[in-house]
């Protein structure tokens, strides 16, 4: 009789839990410690809607060069997705350090072209969706390309270009501006969701913590979804985007230890990388969270 | 018979040994296939021989110095009485029907040329089977041991299934053996990992 395998159990995924919580808080502490925006509000946002944008793009052209690679390349335009990444990593970080230059002519170009590019990347992946036996089915949503990843290029791009926006002392600026940016997180938050639920559900939320995105960022998009219309929401909405944020610095941690638990752990990780839960994905809750921390103080009073 | 070429004339899996491919239970288990080979225990001197022969033609390997063992595994299974969980309908136990219809072979073979079975001629070894695959033999060697059945679902089918339970057999056809613990993540037609064999043109 060979031994009797242990029961699964999750009681040590508490400790586990914590413990990454607590390096997500730390991480995301000196984050903050570091991240000196200066200026008046109006350039605060513009940085943070940079910064946003600049993780986002990180997350996506990480994640798409390791599922481009897993697809062999097949399709030439398999590249452009993660080229197209770093071209708005580049943009974006950019506009983070000088926003008052985000609206010149070329990180403008750069901008418009990786959201076009993902919005092109969308109608691919839906091709990609659509051309599989079954067409719009579970399998094919859970086995197809991701519709979520194209997307979050273009709200990178949208992010940058509203960025140069926020610094163009133009009369909306004031007013419906950074509403409609609200309004726009909260929308890429539940894009975000979206694609976390899908997948997490794909995995059967077989650990407690994979509950987590599909909890704490709903109702971050909710607080400052409400927010863009009553300014009293932000008070809410700063806490709940906070733990967002810290929830995509959390993920990759949870994300390596999904890969120790699966056949063979790290050291199969030639397989694992590509097979056990994607490492960079969760990053793109830090990116959205980030810019809806900036724009969080101008919805807060009207503008003088 | 056309010669054959395995396409993946550089592979051989065992480089996987110490790759992250194979884990300590795989590579155990491989070891023993590969040095454990078991001694004669169940079937008779003559049987051995009888059914070294017969192997020799279901799977060739003339251009093995070192052949696949195939013999050794079937005479261990049966010395073990591991049968598949199941008997077919209209033959004995596995044991007997083994030795039976080994017997017969022998027998048959005497009947025709009046000499063993490994003494015959490639070809009239090989004409022979296809009878005893086609049900052309002789009623009173057989009794009621249908040799169609007893070739195809004894003889053939454990024989293929130890050759390819080999790793030269799995070099040959380029099968990476146990996924465990690393398995596949390009699953789709025509995708392949690094870590799988590479197919060559070999026309």
């Amino acid at each position: 009789m060979p031994p009797r395998q242990p029961e699964p159990s999750h009681r040590p995924l508490i400790p586990v839990a914590l413990a990454t919580l607590t390096a997500a808080a730390g991480v995301g502490w000196l984050l903050q410690r570091a991240w000196k925006p200066r200026g008046n509000r109006n350039h605060q946002a513009a940085q943070a809607l940079g910064a946003g944008a600049a993780i986002l793009c990180v997350s996506v052209a990480l994640d798409s060069a390791i599922e481009h690679y897993r697809g062999e390349f097949k399709d030439r335009a398999m590249f452009v997705g993660p080229t197209m990444a770093l071209l708005g990593l580049g943009a974006a970080t950019y506009v983070a350090f000088r926003p008052e230059r985000a609206s010149d002519t070329l990180p403008r170009i750069a901008l418009f072209t990786v959201g076009a590019t993902g919005l092109v990347g969308l109608g691919f992946h839906s091709y990609n969706i659509l051309k599989r036996p079954g067409e719009l089915d579970a399998l094919n949503l859970f086995y197809g390309a991701p519709m979520g990843a194209p997307a979050a290029l273009t709200l990178a791009g949208l992010y940058g270009v509203i960025a140069g926006e926020m610094l163009s002392g133009r009369s909306y600026v004031k007013t419906r501006l950074p509403r409609h940016t609200a309004g726009l997180i909260a929308f890429s938050l539940m894009g975000t969701i979206a694609e976390a639920g899908l997948l997490h559900f794909r995995g059967a939320f077989q650990d407690p913590a994979m509950y987590l995105p599909v909890t704490i960022p709903p109702l971050a998009a909710v607080s400052i979804g409400v927010a863009a219309l009553s300014p009293r929401a932000t008070t809410v909405a700063e806490p709940l985007l906070k733990a967002t944020a810290l929830l995509g610095i959390a993920g990759p941690m949870f994300h390596a230890y999904g890969i120790h638990r699966n056949m063979g752990g790290w050291k199969n990780w030639s397989q694992m990388i590509l097979q056990g839960p994607p490492l960079p994905a969760p990053p793109a809750f830090l990116g959205i969270a980030a810019a809806g921390l900036g724009i969080l103080p101008l919805l807060k009073e009207p503008q003088k | 018979m056309s010669e054959f070429k395995t396409p993946f004339p550089d592979y051989d899996v065992l480089d996987k040994w110490g790759s992250p491919s194979w884990n300590d239970q795989t590579r155990e288990a491989v070891r023993e296939r590969l040095d454990e080979v078991p001694p004669r225990r169940f079937l008779t001197e003559e049987q051995w021989s009888l059914l070294e022969a017969i192997v020799a033609r279901l799977v060739p390997q003339p251009e093995r110095s070192d052949p696949v063992p195939i013999v050794p595994w079937i005479d261990d299974f049966l010395a073990r009485d591991e049968t598949p969980g199941y008997r077919y309908a209209d033959m004995p136990p596995m044991r007997e029907a083994w030795q039976r219809g080994l017997d017969a072979i022998a027998a048959e073979a005497r009947k025709r040329q009046g000499k063993p079975f490994e003494e015959f001629p490639a070809d009239d070894q090989d004409a022979l089977l296809t009878d005893v695959q086609n049900n052309r033999v002789d009623k009173q060697i057989w009794g009621d041991l249908p040799p169609g059945g007893f070739f195809l679902h004894h003889l053939l089918k454990q024989t293929v299934g130890i050759y390819y339970s080999h790793p030269a057999a799995w070099s040959e056809i380029g099968y990476g053996g146990p996924a465990s613990p690393r398995g596949y993540a390009r699953l789709g037609p025509d995708e392949r990992d690094p870590w799988e064999a590479r197919e060559v043109d070999i026309a």
